[in-house]
């Protein structure tokens, strides 16, 4: 009754109020449900150039002269939606209004946002050796290759263009979230709050962007301002077998009252006593809350908060021997305590960050967005610390059976403990708790044996930033932000649990006179909650500004901008470190600064409406993370020998073809890296300038150039309408390209701290072995099948290849040939060597997944699930993996690897998950 | 109002989800450490009746290790504690807390062991299939390897060693430095009135240049003048620790050396160590120090060339007295590396088999006030002096009556270089121009030689060329 009424208005009203020349189409688009005005949706006529987008109040005005006349059809389309069309007859001097037209929830599209953001969810919450740069492509994209890499290649390391985590930016309501100690997110610290993350600005590499300067993966941001929340709640339930087992999550959205308020409030859980491997607990709270006021046409205000504390139980690499005699959920972290399954290895993160946003429409032209942010909390991981005991993880390598046949002949002895050693490691195999704590009663001295510790980094973070954005003329755009953050990062080891025992003394029970942690505080006893070991911050303050212009014509689009940047770190010492007297370990560093700068531009060459020609290129430079400024911040204030800012080029060049049923993009990209410096740190047995060649090291490489060079493509073709076939693939190839400069520090190299001065920096032949991390190449095909009913059913089968394990450096510098008299070894024989330092590449892999849902509406309310069935054929593959320094030099290695039965410091691996599941659940009113 | 019930139920059911989900990953409790009494089978036998089935091997066939057959099992309480690294994969098991008769070392590749057996720990052995035998000179228990007894492996450990629920108070057995036997090892012994020797002072446990795998210093003691050798092993915790200084008791493990050729006190950690009495037992001194120059007046000189090669040093008032054991001070002729000079004096107990082997070699009497300026030259040269110790002394209240040499009172002269037992065996080595100078009186001078009381690990000195001087 109430349509029909409105019918016949427009109706009435159209053919009335048009008196002018012009033909005016108008009108308002609300919510078929909620009757909430809709902002942002496009509307057009159909085979033309006039087009316009909804304001506020969702109301629209096309006006013009030479509108194509008669019957045309006007098109109503937005993100979200099931789009309109609408039949219009346009005769100059009338007016059409359309008041209101309703749009639909497009049910299909929610699904696939859901289903996207879980699955990357799932994968980045990894531990940081599987975290890769699948971060920017949270959003459900339309761009058929990003799907593919964050539906299907993320669960194999696999990393868009060969780019890390650390190469893209994320912003949260346009403040940089990215680390300063690692150059990556912390995914973690707004874990569990998919629900109110949906609003996301993606932009590709380098691409115009109008909050930042961005970097080569990509630059998400998240928009979490109450009032951009579509009103209403949620409520979902997930249950999986990946990190968690279930989630529980709700959400409700005010929307923007009459008063101008606007708020949103969410509250999840994560949880699992294991997740796909053993032992890997889950414990996730996530809470958030934001709350704007419109204060005038032109001010807003809004204040968000959220705070995600995350503990998870970890797992870790292992050996192929390992992984043999225990499988791919083997985890060596855990062990029974009270009949529960306790992890050693906890990280638990909880960094609550609060900000405050002001939005101002200086004008229709210009806006200025000004934030605050303020981040507290910390990151700790827990392990167990077993001073000078043997180490108590039943992986250890003198627990394995190729210990005991280690020698060449082994004796019947060595195959009797070889097999009582395997069969003791199968059946059991974890760390067994009681007998720490037994050590602990038993000790005589009172102090503890084993204790669990934990290594944290709290952070205390203050971030402003101001952007501008304008429109200096109708196509040209300005856009400029000036960023500041200030960094304190109190870096210390904390006894967590005493494990019974009554207090640690806290010396180096590796040293040959038992050396303090702190002169300061000598043979402290160390109690739970006490700082041992090391205690430092690290203190950073960046500036940076920013600027782009962005020009529109009819055949081509271009853009350039700049940045420039000054970064500046120190290190303060809390404990005067027993190797490193005086202001060496305690008190203030000296401040090491770093200028960057960078350029970039670009252009849209539009050939025709179907045919574009995309081209990006940039050049800049970064500051080193903070993680690679420093040789052993844990003991002393030395700088990185020969640091300095990296260097990065860039080029991509696309060619996109969009038609109403093909779409496809093609892109050859190249970028070249170069000054890049990187910090392991591990035991070897060839740290040549020690006593005796034993030292837990940091392994210093500078200087490193890579090269990152490939093609990636995607094609999707909407064969009938609710059939979609599509393909992806990328090729890629990254690689080192010189020949960096290595050194170690140590305290083992007496008050120099590194061997410098014995060993020189000296070169790693690093020049064409593969960069690891994930396959080179992809491969998806696939389709996809919409059915009218809403429900909806995908497969994708995908190939993944040339995946190369982490090389180690140590072994690639003259110390691999070098003799304890500095001289070659008199046995070395190159050829044998060449095969030795061969690169490992990983098998090839087919992975088979299937994604499905439906929903139906009840009444006001959406119900839905979603799921996922990934890897369905359970194929068995490692995802990475890296070479031990241990045992470093060619002697080592002729022995390691001739081993008949098996290497004793072997390549560690990360094998893949097999078949897993994820269903999820939700209701939405 | 339907509404209202169905937010009510979603409020509902999402609030228990989260309440249910609760994940315990912290927030243990230390576990009750409890001990059940072990389950065993077999015959028990004790520690004694298990080495006699070795020796009864050895005695029959000739084999120096045994591998059990019969399902017997030993009980034994724990001695040694490895929590201070002194002690590395083995357990020492002895058959009483108090007065011991036997012990076993049973060999385990666990690290660390007091996690599981704590010193005093009843523990009992399962045999069936053990081998006994002995590793570096004691008797141990283990798994066969070839003839060698080999580590249990961590997989066997709680499969062969039964905890039981006694932690027993430990009774050091007193003994003396002359009792010790092989029998005697794998014990937990008392040393009474005992202080490292005087050229030990100042030297850490085990963290000198020259110690390699053991630091070995030597014991002494006061009441016999016996010493010795006290090993800790270079990757114990208290490695780098001063050896204490005063005199007092020890609480040790009686034991070998690596090679198994000779005796090794060792301690858990230095708490076992009270050497609280600050008067050590040295002998008194008579310093004047060395002289820069020697006079040109001989009052007294003897190069031994009139001695008879292989006969007791005599004549020229010398006074050879054996205090204990069988060996007197001899002439010597040797033109080996190990070279005499012309014909020596030489002193040595190796191989004597005595249990304590004392030798003096005394001059005759001097008058120091009848001259100025008296100094003393001689030189030393030794023979893998491993235990054995020269001290050179002066006494101005012995009567000359070689009865009474014990009980005159002989003070030290440490200005003489008395070569070591470091020193290459094939040197001799200038005392240097010993001053006797502020000596009063009259007097005698002497050698005196002490054996370890391991007389297998003993050494000899060899001694010639004495010239007294004065202006």
């Amino acid at each position: 009754m109430k349509k029909l009424f409105l019918t016949f208005c427009i109706v009435f009203l159209s053919s009335f109020l048009a008196q002018s020349q012009e033909a005016v189409i108008k009108g308002r688009v609300v919510d078929t449900n909620s009757s909430v005005p809709i902002q942002d949706v496009a509307v057009s006529i159909q085979s033309s150039n006039f087009s316009t987008l909804t304001d506020a109040d969702g109301k629209f005005m096309l006006s013009g002269a030479n509108f194509p006349q008669g019957e045309q059809v006007l098109l109503i389309s937005k993100d979200g939606y099931q789009a309109q069309k609408i039949q219009i007859t346009i005769q100059n001097g009338e007016t059409i209004n359309l008041d209101p037209i309703l749009l639909a929830l497009d049910l299909t599209q929610i699904e696939a946002e859901i289903g996207t953001i879980s699955l990357s969810d799932n994968e980045l919450d990894q531990d940081e050796g599987t975290a890769f740069s699948v971060s920017g492509l949270l959003q459900a994209s339309r761009d058929v290759f990003l799907n593919a890499a964050s539906f299907d290649f993320s669960a194999t390391f696999f990393r868009p263009r060969g780019l890390d985590n650390a190469n893209g930016k994320v912003l949260i309501n346009g403040i940089e979230m990215n680390k300063q100690f690692s150059g990556r997110p912390q995914w973690s610290d707004w874990g569990g709050l998919n629900d109110v993350q949906r609003n996301r600005e993606f932009t590709m590499g380098l691409k115009a962007n109008e909050y930042t300067f961005g970097d080569l993966a990509g630059t998400t941001n998240i928009i979490m301002r109450a009032s951009q929340y579509r009103k209403g709640g949620r409520v979902s339930y997930a249950l999986s077998n990946r990190s968690y087992t279930g989630r529980v999550m709700g959400s409700y959205n005010s929307g923007l009252n009459k008063e101008g308020w606007a708020y949103s409030v969410l509250l999840a859980r994560r949880f699992a006593t294991e997740g796909y491997v053993d032992g890997t607990s889950y414990n996730a709270n996530s809470f958030f809350a934001a709350v704007e006021k419109k204060l005038n046409d032109s001010h807003s205000l809004n204040l968000t908060a959220f705070w995600t504390p995350n503990r998870r139980g970890r797992s870790t690499a292992i050996t192929e021997e390992v992984y043999r005699l225990k499988g791919r959920k083997y985890n060596p972290n855990w062990g029974y305590q009270d009949g529960e399954k306790r992890n050693s290895r906890i990280r638990d993160i909880s960094e609550p960050v609060i900000m405050l946003n002001h939005y101002w429409n200086i004008n229709d032209k210009t806006t200025l967005n000004t934030n605050v942010a303020y981040q507290f909390g910390g990151i700790g991981n827990s392990r167990i610390d077993s001073g000078n005991n043997r180490n108590p993880l039943a992986n250890y390598y003198q627990r394995l059976p190729s210990y005991f046949l280690r020698d060449p002949n082994p004796t019947p002895y060595d195959y009797q403990q070889a097999y009582l050693a395997e069969q003791k490691f199968i059946k059991d195999g974890q760390l067994n708790w009681e007998s720490l704590y037994s050590a602990n009663a038993n000790s005589s001295s009172g102090f503890a044996q084993y204790v669990l510790q934990e290594d944290r980094v709290d952070d205390t973070q203050f971030s402003a930033n101001s952007i501008f954005s304008t429109a200096l003329a109708d196509n040209i755009q300005l856009n400029a932000a000036l960023n500041y953050r200030n960094l304190k990062s109190e870096n210390y080891a904390e006894i967590v649990d005493l494990l019974g025992s009554n207090g640690y003394l806290d010396i180096d029970y590796f040293s040959d006179n038992n050396t303090p942690s702190d002169l300061q505080n000598p043979n402290a006893i160390i109690n739970e909650g006490d700082r041992y070991k090391y205690n430092y911050d690290l203190n950073a303050d960046v500036i940076t500004a920013f600027a782009q212009v962005q020009f529109e014509t009819t055949k081509l689009d271009y853009y350039i901008g700049a940045n420039v940047g000054q970064t500046s770190y120190q290190r303060t010492g809390k404990f005067e470190n027993g190797y490193f007297p005086g202001d060496r370990s305690l008190g203030d560093s000296k401040k090491e600064n770093f200028s960057t700068y960078g350029v970039k531009g670009g252009a849209t060459y539009k050939i025709t409406g179907r045919h574009l020609i995309d081209l990006n290129a940039g050049y800049f430079t970064k500051a080193p993370t903070m993680r690679n400024s420093f040789a052993n911040a844990r003991q002393n204030n030395d700088f990185v020998v020969g640091l300095t800012e990296e260097k990065t080029q860039n080029v991509d060049l696309s060619y996109i073809y969009r038609a109403p049923l093909i779409k496809a993009r093609l892109t050859g990209f190249y970028t070249g890296f170069s000054d890049v410096t990187d910090i392991g740190f591990f035991f070897t047995q060839n740290a040549l300038g020690t006593d005796d060649n034993n030292a837990f090291v940091q392994e210093i490489v500078t200087g490193i150039d890579k090269r990152n060079i490939g093609v990636e493509m995607g094609i999707e073709a909407q064969v009938t309408p609710t059939l979609k076939l599509k393909a992806a693939a990328s090729v890629g190839q990254y690689v080192y390209t010189n020949n960096p400069l290595l050194y170690l520090s140590s305290d083992d190299f007496g008050i120099d701290g590194n061997d410098i001065s014995t060993q020189g920096q000296r070169e790693v032949a690093l020049k064409n072995y593969h960069v690891a991390g994930g396959p080179e190449r992809a491969y998806q095909i696939g389709f996809e099948y919409r059915d009218p009913d809403f429900w909806w059913v995908g497969v994708t089968g995908n190939y993944f290849s040339n995946a190369y394990l982490d090389i180690s450096n140590l072994r690639r510098t003259s110390d691999f040939y070098t003799d304890v008299d500095g001289l070659p070894f008199n046995d070395y024989d190159e050829n044998v060597a060449r095969e030795l330092l061969k690169q490992e590449e990983f098998d090839d892999y087919a992975l088979v997944n299937v994604v499905g849902g439906k929903s139906w509406k009840i009444n006001q309310y959406y119900v839905g699930f979603f799921a996922t069935i990934n890897n369905v054929l359970d194929q068995k593959y490692k995802t990475g993996g890296f070479e031990d320094s241990r045992r470093a030099n060619y002697r080592q290695q002729v022995e390691e690897q001739n081993r008949e039965n098996g290497p004793l410091f072997g390549n560690r691996y990360f094998y893949a998950n097999g078949t897993t599941y994820y269903l999820n659940v939700y209701v939405r009113f | 109002m339907k509404n209202l019930k169905i937010y009510k139920l979603l409020i509902l059911i999402f609030a228990t989800t989260m309440a249910i989900s609760c994940i315990q990953d912290d927030d243990f409790d230390t576990p009750a450490l409890t001990v059940e009494p072990p389950v065993l089978h077999g015959t028990e036998i004790t520690i004694d009746a298990l080495k006699q089935l070795l020796v009864t091997e050895q005695t029959n066939n000739g084999n120096d290790i045994l591998t059990i057959e019969e399902d017997y099992y030993i009980t034994g309480y724990v001695i040694s504690n490895d929590e201070f690294g002194n002690f590395f994969e083995e357990i020492l098991l002895q058959d009483a807390p108090e007065n011991p008769t036997t012990g076993v070392k049973v060999l385990v590749n666990v690290n660390p062991l007091f996690a599981t057996y704590e010193f005093g720990r009843e523990v009992h052995v399962q045999l069936q299939g053990l081998a006994v035998g002995y590793d570096s000179g004691v008797l141990a228990l283990g798994v066969r390897n070839g003839n060698q007894v080999d580590q249990i492996g961590e997989a066997q450990m709680t499969d062969y060693l039964k905890r039981d629920v006694t932690v027993a108070e430990m009774v050091p057995m007193p003994m003396n430095i002359a009792d010790f036997s092989v029998d005697k090892t794998n014990l937990f012994i008392q040393l009474s009135d005992m202080q490292f020797h005087r050229n030990e002072l100042g030297k850490t446990f085990s963290a000198e240049e020259t110690d390699s795998f053991d630091g070995e210093r030597v014991l002494e003691s006061c009441a016999t003048g016996q010493t010795a050798i006290f090993s800790t092993s270079t990757f114990a915790d208290f490695k780098a620790v001063t050896l204490p200084e005063g005199k007092g008791t020890m609480n040790a493990i009686l034991t070998m050396n690596f090679f198994g050729d000779a005796f090794n006190v060792v301690v858990n950690s230095p708490d076992d160590i009270h050497f609280d009495d600050t008067n050590r037992c040295d002998p008194t001194e008579v310093d004047c120090g060395l002289a820069s120059t020697t006079g040109s007046n001989v009052i007294f000189e003897d190069f031994f060339e009139t001695q008879t090669d292989g006969q007791p040093i005599s004549g020229n008032g010398w006074t050879n007295y054996i205090e204990a054991g069988t060996r007197d001070w001899r002439a010597f002729f040797s033109s080996s590396t190990n070279a005499s000079l012309g014909i020596s004096a030489t002193i040595g107990s190796f191989q004597s088999g005595d249990d304590s082997t004392i030798a003096w070699l005394i001059t005759p009497q001097f008058d120091f006030d009848a001259q100025d300026g008296e100094t003393l030259n001689f030189k030393t040269s030794n023979s893998f002096a491993d235990g054995s110790t020269l001290d050179l002394l002066y006494s101005s209240d012995w009567d000359g009556n070689p009865a009474n040499i014990t009980s005159a009172t002989w003070d030290i002269v440490p200005a003489a270089y008395i070569v070591q037992d470091g020193d290459f065996f094939g040197d001799w080595f200038d005392s240097g121009n010993v001053s006797l100078d502020c000596i009063t009186g009259t007097g005698y001078i002497a050698l005196r030689y002490t054996g370890s009381g391991d007389a297998d690990f003993d050494g000899s000195y060899e001694f010639d060329e004495i010239v007294i001087n004065s202006n």
